[in-house]
């Protein structure tokens, strides 16, 4: 039986979806969205204690969190390069580059609420909206940083899962930070945007249907 | 192993200072002042790019990242006996946890900023701060659901390095939600402040604490 990914288009799901096109494995895609109620659903719950999205069936069982569901799927799948063995010298950036990208992802999380799903400005906090602007802009001066050395991929050693946890975070946090100040980290997202896995899993998860713009500026005041 | 660890009190540093004295490891301590800007001068920044913490130098690498660094620890010292690898039938669920920690973490991250990092009125939303008190209540439930078996840690193989990662949230979560009508999580968090390891995690008397409130009301809008 094929996995099953409850996924919505734009979100951390994206990182399953891709990790599973990277290592061939046939998924089929059940789509929610964030305002419509789908996550609500009855019988999501059960598959999703606390209905978010990632969520994949896959051997006989679910998996929840992506981090979590890309380790998984690199320790049980044969054949590939994309993690370091325990007593690699690049376990430990492996592991620090698969959660820096979830306290990307709770960033981009913050300002998604503040400038999308609050549904009246009023309720809006233009404080945190800034604060989460220049936490989000340095937690992405961190990976510039790394990457400032010339090498490809989070790991000098090449392309791997931790990559692939970074996979929705660069395109959605583009648009609440300019990258102009980051020309290794707009590199590195066009050298990942060009890999035939991540071209297939866009193809398979559809368009994203909660960003209205490409660019969300701060509001005055 | 030389270890030191970069902590502030009461921040998710706990977790990797807490699982450090359940190792016994001998370790170097520094402390950090979360609210007068250490954290964001030059020598830490070196550290941290984003100046934030937990991080350790382990053997003169430089890792990021609690979740990260619990389960490096835990797998490179196995002796300890509070890693699960891969051929352990809870693996999953080990992974699963050590990541969900910060699932339940950003909440509580949230809820600090809203209630004790923006110091006026004016700065808050109290929106965002009800929201964010629900969904903290409702990462816990899932919690709750674990723990009903009987079991005393969130695996039923026993203590794990995971119960350090989660359990810095259970730890803390009171001062938001009440445990009320979490009896089972109510329960594992007095098991766990019943842990030597944990108490000796806690701020030492007199020292500067970020939470100075048993409870932190959710504000009027
Ligand atoms: N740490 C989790 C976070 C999962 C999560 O919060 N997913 C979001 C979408 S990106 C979601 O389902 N949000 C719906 C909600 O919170 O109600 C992971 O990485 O899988
Ligand atoms: N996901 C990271 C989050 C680290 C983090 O944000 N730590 C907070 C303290 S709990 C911090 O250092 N905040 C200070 C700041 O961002 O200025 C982890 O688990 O280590």
């Amino acid at each position: 039986m094929s996995a099953t990914l409850h996924s919505i288009a734009g979100s951390r799901s994206f990182r399953v979806l891709w990790l599973l096109h990277e290592l061939g494995e046939p998924v089929e895609v059940v789509p929610y969205q964030i305002m419509d109620g789908s996550l609500q659903q009855e019988g999501f719950k059960a598959i999703s204690p606390a209905r978010r999205v990632p969520a994949l069936e896959i051997d006989g069982r679910v998996l929840i969190e992506s981090g979590a569901t890309v380790q998984y799927l690199c320790e049980t799948r044969k054949g590939h390069d994309l993690m370091p063995p325990v007593h690699a010298d690049e376990r430990a950036d492996w592991l620090q580059w698969l959660h820096y990208a979830e306290t990307l992802g709770g960033g981009i999380q913050n300002l998604n609420m503040q400038h999308l799903f609050l549904p009246k400005p009023e309720m809006r906090s233009l404080t945190v909206m800034g604060i989460e602007t220049k936490r989000l802009a340095i937690a992405l001066k961190g990976v510039e940083k790394a990457l400032s050395d010339g090498r490809d991929y989070l790991l000098p050693t090449g392309f791997s899962a931790a990559d692939v946890m970074m996979g929705f975070t660069l395109t959605s946090a583009r648009r609440y930070v300019r990258f102009e100040g980051f020309p290794h980290l707009t590199a590195y997202q066009a050298r990942l945007e060009a890999r035939p896995a991540y071209s297939a899993a866009q193809v398979a998860e559809g368009p994203q249907q909660f960003y209205t713009q490409d660019f969300y500026e701060l509001p005055e005041g | 192993m030389q270890i030191t660890l970069h902590h502030a009190h009461e921040a998710r540093s706990m977790r990797v200072l807490w699982l450090l004295e359940e190792f016994g490891a001998d370790y170097t301590l520094r402390v950090y002042d979360f609210f007068n800007k250490s954290l964001r001068s030059e020598d830490y920044l070196t550290i941290h790019p984003a100046g934030r913490v937990p991080s350790v130098e382990v053997d003169g690498r430089v890792m990021l990242e609690s979740g990260a660094i619990a389960e490096y620890l835990a797998e490179q010292l196995p002796a300890a006996g509070l890693h699960r690898g891969p051929d352990h039938p809870e693996r999953m669920e080990y992974l699963e946890l050590l990541h969900y920690a910060e699932t339940i973490g950003q909440h509580l991250a949230n809820l600090t900023q809203g209630h004790i990092v923006l110091y006026e009125d004016w700065m808050r939303s109290p929106t965002q701060i009800g929201l964010e008190t629900k969904r903290l209540a409702k990462v816990l439930t899932r919690l709750e659901a674990q723990l009903r078996d009987g079991r005393a840690y969130l695996l039923t193989s026993g203590f794990s390095a995971a119960d350090c990662a989660v359990g810095y949230g259970v730890w803390l979560a009171p001062r938001f939600v009440s445990l009320e009508k979490l009896p089972h999580v109510a329960a594992y968090r007095d098991r766990l402040m019943a842990r030597p390891a944990l108490q000796k995690a806690l701020p030492p008397e007199g020292a500067k604490r970020i939470y100075t409130k048993d409870f932190y009301e959710v504000p009027d809008v």
